[in-house]
């Protein structure tokens, strides 16, 4: 039985009562029905004859799908505000970008390489990367979102003297450095952290072992912290690039830090000690020779490149103010 | 054929943030004399301002929630209508629109007649 004309405006106002907000349902529905029959009645007089199925079935095609009429009566609700917006989506490219896919490639995929089933490890190191992204997405969402909600105010909050200093043209390029030391600097911490924590050797499948002086385990601590401060030093240089005295100080402190376990680690001599099943006794003593020279050379190399760094940062220090700002508008 | 098809969305967007303000304000001019939605819609589109019913009836709500509009429901040729009318705040808020509408007006005239100069 084909659906009368009371029956397609039944069905119609049901589909859009189903989205409208409660409180409100039955008096939006009736006079949304009122509305309905008032333009039929119109539209008959018009005619001059009753409107068929395929005339009702048009006017209400014309008014628009249930979901797009309730839509109109339900409050606006944003989960984050267009102010908050920018701020959102610059932690969102950081954390996904820049620290997240970094420490997954270094953690999860580097093991795929070394696996005995590398299908299978690249098929996991997807699905923990899939998880871990969605994971982080639903965090950062959810955080901002109750920053909105409950702190709004602090994007109102602001005062234009405090607002970072225009970066001088040379600048640009110290600012990528930043961002990359901080970057590595995460990589490296996170490295260090997990890998030699209370380790005494690292072995590899196939037998290979490298045996770690005890000189590992005393500086783990020193490492760790003097590795995450000049992170969160080039971080802060970042988002902070006018603040040359307070980064150069810090920086110099670090450099000192460095050059002082270079001259300990220097001491020792020994540093690794390398076994593998399938080398000789003459050959293993050859390996362990070369990776301890390699790391001899690495430590000698130290020392130049941190003076280089405490000059350069004193003079950064001292010379304190940036010369020009850049250009930012162009009146022509 | 790419670049009239954006033109026209982009009119239309630019329409429709220029209809947006004038629809309050017109049908807040309309329901100094009471008035059931049809019935504004009838009357806004005889006066060349068609206002469609998705826009119109949120609109009327907002309006009312903001107490700009009062409402009773009422039998008018057997059929029950809610009766829509500017409440007190409402009369004053649209003074005060149509004083600001009318500086709007005259200065956009003002920016419409002034010699274009055009520098290369």
């Amino acid at each position: 039985m084909p659906p009368t004309k009371d029956d397609l405006i039944d069905r119609y106002l049901h589909a859009v009562k189903f989205w409208l907000p409660k409180a409100q349902q039955q008096d939006l529905l009736a006079e949304l029905a009122e509305d309905l029959h008032s333009q039929i009645e119109e539209r008959e007089a018009a005619l001059g004859h009753p409107l068929d199925e395929a005339d009702l079935a048009a006017i209400l095609k014309r008014r628009g799908s249930p979901t797009r009429v309730a839509s109109g009566f339900i409050p606006e609700h944003r989960l984050i505000s267009p102010a908050m917006l920018p701020v959102y989506k610059l932690v969102l490219r950081i954390v996904l970008l820049w620290v997240l896919a970094p420490l997954f490639v270094f953690i999860f995929l580097a093991p795929v390489f070394s696996s005995g089933h590398p299908g299978r490890a690249l098929l996991e190191f997807f699905v923990e990367a899939w998880r871990a992204g969605f994971m982080v997405v639903g965090i950062v969402t959810v955080v901002f979102a109750a920053i909105d909600r409950y702190h709004a105010k602090w994007v109102d909050d602001w005062d234009p003297r405090k607002l970072p200093r225009v970066p001088v043209a040379h600048q640009t390029s110290v600012r990528r450095t930043d961002f990359a030391g901080f970057i590595t600097g995460i990589a490296a911490f996170v490295f260090w952290a997990c890998l030699m924590w209370q380790r005494s050797e690292i072995a590899f499948e196939g037998g290979l072992r490298i045996g770690l002086n005890a000189i590992w385990s005393q500086i783990y601590w020193p490492v760790l912290g003097v590795t995450l401060a000049r992170a969160l030093v080039d971080g802060f240089s970042f988002l902070r690039p006018a603040s040359t005295r307070v980064s150069s100080g810090i920086r110099i402190g670090l450099d000192v830090a460095v050059i002082l376990m270079a001259g300990v680690l220097l001491k020792v001599g020994n540093w690794v000690a390398i076994a593998a099943p399938n080398l000789s006794a003459a050959d293993m003593t050859k390996v362990t020779a070369w990776v301890n020279g390699v790391i001899q050379v690495s430590l000698i190399c130290a020392f130049p490149i941190m003076l280089f760094d405490l000059v350069r940062q004193l003079r950064l220090m001292l010379r304190g103010k940036p010369s020009q700002p850049a250009a930012i508008l162009t009146v022509s | 054929m790419h670049n009239n098809g954006t033109n026209s969305e982009l009119f239309d967007n630019l329409r429709l943030e220029l209809r947006r303000g004038c629809l309050v304000v017109a049908v807040l001019v309309q329901l100094r004399t009471e008035l059931y939605g049809y019935a504004i819609r009838k009357a806004l589109t005889d006066q060349g301002l068609a206002i469609d019913e998705n826009t119109l009836y949120p609109l009327l709500r907002r309006l009312e929630s903001q107490g700009l509009l009062v409402s009773q429901w009422r039998e008018d040729a057997k059929r029950n209508k809610r009766f829509y009318r500017l409440s007190p705040v409402g009369e004053e808020v649209l003074t005060d629109l149509l004083e600001e509408w009318q500086r709007m007006n005259s200065a956009l005239g003002r920016i419409l007649a002034a010699p274009v100069n055009r520098t290369e």
